[in-house]
């Protein structure tokens, strides 16, 4: 079976404690996410900048909740997500994440931007849904190593319950020295977040750049 | 921007994971993350996990005899891991007076603090700990593990608050989950993030800290944490694990330190690090301790501390109360120590206690530098990733009053020269 391959030139990550209760909100019934701490749970935004892909160069936001990987033989995850908000910056790409992955979007384009700061040393992306602001997030760098991580992603919709095994190849920076930042504004992009219950600073950020994900064949579980 | 330094190839499988990803699983079978964690430990433990739970052959004085974990063959190290603070474990009036409760009582206390357990040591101890601590009462647990998890569940509902230092102890945590209240984490000694956090909450307000941190080595921010707390209508316990019998003018712990003794709630320590022996207590008001003797779950239903280590621990404490030139001595070592690492370019972070971390701050070195240093002749403990943040990693010393300042310019010597030779310091 054919693997899925998008090429970024940069994506940046941020893990964020918000309450295990407003975590579980929006995970699906019987999903149950991980705990940094005793009711805190991990809201991860990332927002990518894909330079190849099947449907051409895009920008893309995604909101997910942190969940136990699944374990079976052979390597094991570094981590999982469910990802319950996927937007991007084309129509093309929705569908094409919609129809392949199952994962669930928000139906208009936005408009993403990655700013680097005169340094270099940041990254930061903001987000415009409906034409407002409704994300900005700045993500700083550590040391670089070049990695290969898998992960999994959890997807739910009427049609069924599924994994993917996602590969992660390239450039990657990590760290937790809570030097980033987000705004996350009263905007429809956010509903099922109570902003105000979300950590301002990341308690890990990643930076991610000249790499790959390497999608799996989409499994039904 | 840095270039990308590594390739995969170069980097050993092992650490690519650590316990954290051992933790959670997904699936129906309770034992599926064995398997892998297997495997992996399988790489870990001769690449640097061996360096924990290293068995000692002798008693934890300022040397000791380590059986290596990954040679099987015992070394005689210089010793900075143990908490002994005030050397006090192996101290003849010690051994003496657990060797004469053990002819008199036998190995233990045979029963529950509440039931047949209690003996007229324990009452003894427990007042004279109260008159030291200058509180009405002091109520004894089996460990300082349990003391945390017992008070904090017996005085805490679902529906109440409490608001934790994000670097508490495992111990303050799990008596927040068996509390079942709402537990909310404030920055790491930060009383404007507490502030913020605490203007939310509604009910019963509890906030816990600690006298010094155990990773970090550094002190409670005890007057700025308090302020908001009363604010907000909050009580206050704070853990002085690694503080009691040091800190302050008659060692009672950093809120005596800070002259605020008498305004925090409720007082918490252990008797394992300046002591040199076993268990937890409490120390408030009578009518507090009738209430958490009846209520703590933790101390209730364990057996009480054995006679034989309550025997050495009245000795242990007449010791910390009448030989103040102890806790001199401890600061004098750590002013010392402080200074030589200085002199050598050895970051130790924030401390400003006897716990001291040296910041190794490489996730990937930090097994290998230890290693070389107890290969060098000094024991001590390597910190890693999840305990600390990642690329915090660290070697965490405890400074004793029992140590010559010969034996610190030796560590000194050893952790600079290995630190050099692995490019972490200057």
């Amino acid at each position: 079976m054919s693997l899925t391959r998008y090429g970024y030139a940069n994506a940046i990550n941020g893990f964020f404690e918000f309450p295990t209760e407003n975590a579980r909100r929006v995970l699906p019934s019987g999903m149950e996410p991980v705990e940094v701490h005793h009711g805190s749970s991990v809201l991860a935004v990332t927002v990518f900048h894909f330079d190849e892909s099947e449907v051409g160069e895009y920008g893309e936001v995604v909101y997910a909740v942190l969940v136990p990987p699944f374990v079976e033989d052979g390597r094991l995850p570094k981590g999982a997500f469910y990802p319950y908000q996927v937007a991007t910056t084309t129509k093309a790409a929705r569908q094409h994440a919609m129809e392949r992955w199952h994962l669930p979007h928000w139906m208009d384009d936005v408009e993403t931007e990655l700013e680097p700061s005169a340094d270099g040393k940041s990254l930061t992306a903001r987000a415009k849904a409906e034409g407002t602001l409704a994300l900005e997030m700045t993500i700083t760098d550590h040391s670089w190593d070049e990695v290969s991580h898998l992960y999994q992603s959890f997807q739910q919709d009427d049609d069924g319950k599924y994994m993917c095994n996602i590969l992660f190849e390239g450039e990657k920076s990590e760290h937790e020295e809570e030097t980033g930042r987000i705004k996350l504004h009263d905007h429809p992009f956010n509903k099922g977040i109570m902003i105000s219950e979300v950590f301002e600073q990341p308690f890990r950020e990643m930076w991610m750049r000249k790499g790959h994900q390497l999608f799996d064949p989409l499994r039904t579980l | 921007m840095e270039p990308a330094r590594k390739r995969v190839a170069d980097r050993q499988a092992f650490a690519e994971y650590d316990y954290s990803n051992f933790y959670y699983g997904a699936g129906d079978d309770p034992l599926n993350l064995l398997k892998p964690f297997a495997n992996w430990y399988k790489d870990a433990r001769p690449n640097g996990y061996y360096l924990y739970q290293e068995a000692l052959g002798s008693a934890p004085s300022t040397h000791v005899r380590v059986r290596n974990g990954k040679t099987k063959q015992w070394q005689d190290l210089l010793n900075l891991a143990s908490y002994n603070y005030l050397g006090i474990s192996y101290r003849p009036e010690v051994k003496r007076a657990a060797a004469e409760a053990l002819e008199k009582y036998g190995l233990g206390a045979s029963g529950s603090p509440i039931l047949s357990g209690t003996f007229e040591i324990h009452e003894q101890f427990e007042d004279e700990l109260a008159r030291f601590k200058d509180k009405e009462s002091c109520i004894l647990f089996p460990t300082g593990y349990s003391a945390n998890v017992g008070f904090i569940s017996a005085l805490m509902r679902p529906g109440d608050t409490i608001f934790l230092d994000q670097y508490s102890h495992a111990s303050i945590v799990d008596g927040a989950i068996l509390a079942k209240s709402k537990t909310v984490f404030f920055r790491h000694n930060n009383p404007m993030d507490l502030e913020r956090k605490m203007a939310r909450a509604q009910g019963k307000k509890l906030v816990v800290v600690e006298g010094v941190y155990s990773m970090d080595g550094d002190i409670c921010a005890l007057p700025e944490v308090l302020e908001v707390s009363k604010r907000h209508g909050a009580r206050m316990l704070i853990d002085e694990a690694h503080s009691t019998f040091l800190f302050g003018p008659k060692g009672r712990g950093v809120a005596e330190h800070f002259g605020l003794d008498k305004e925090v709630d409720f007082h918490l320590g252990t008797f394992s690090k300046s002591l040199g022996g076993q268990g937890g207590f409490v120390c408030g008001t009578q009518e507090l301790a009738d209430y958490v003797v009846a209520f703590s779950r933790s101390r209730f239903f364990s057996c009480n501390l054995s006679p034989v280590l309550t025997a050495g621990l009245r000795a242990a404490l007449q010791i910390a109360s009448e030989e103040p030139e102890l806790r001199a001595r401890l600061w004098s070592n750590c002013a010392f120590l402080r200074r030589r690492f200085e002199e050598e370019g050895v970051d130790i972070g924030n401390s400003n206690s006897q716990v001291m971390p040296v910041m190794v701050n490489n996730d990937a070195k930090v097994f290998a530098v230890a290693e070389k240093i107890q290969n060098r002749g000094l024991f001590l403990n390597p910190v890693t990733y999840p305990a600390v943040p990642k690329h915090r990693s660290r070697l965490r010393i405890s400074v004793s009053a029992a140590h010559s300042e010969e034996d610190l310019d030796q560590a000194v010597g050893i952790i600079a020269g290995v630190l050099r030779e692995e490019g972490i310091c200057p």
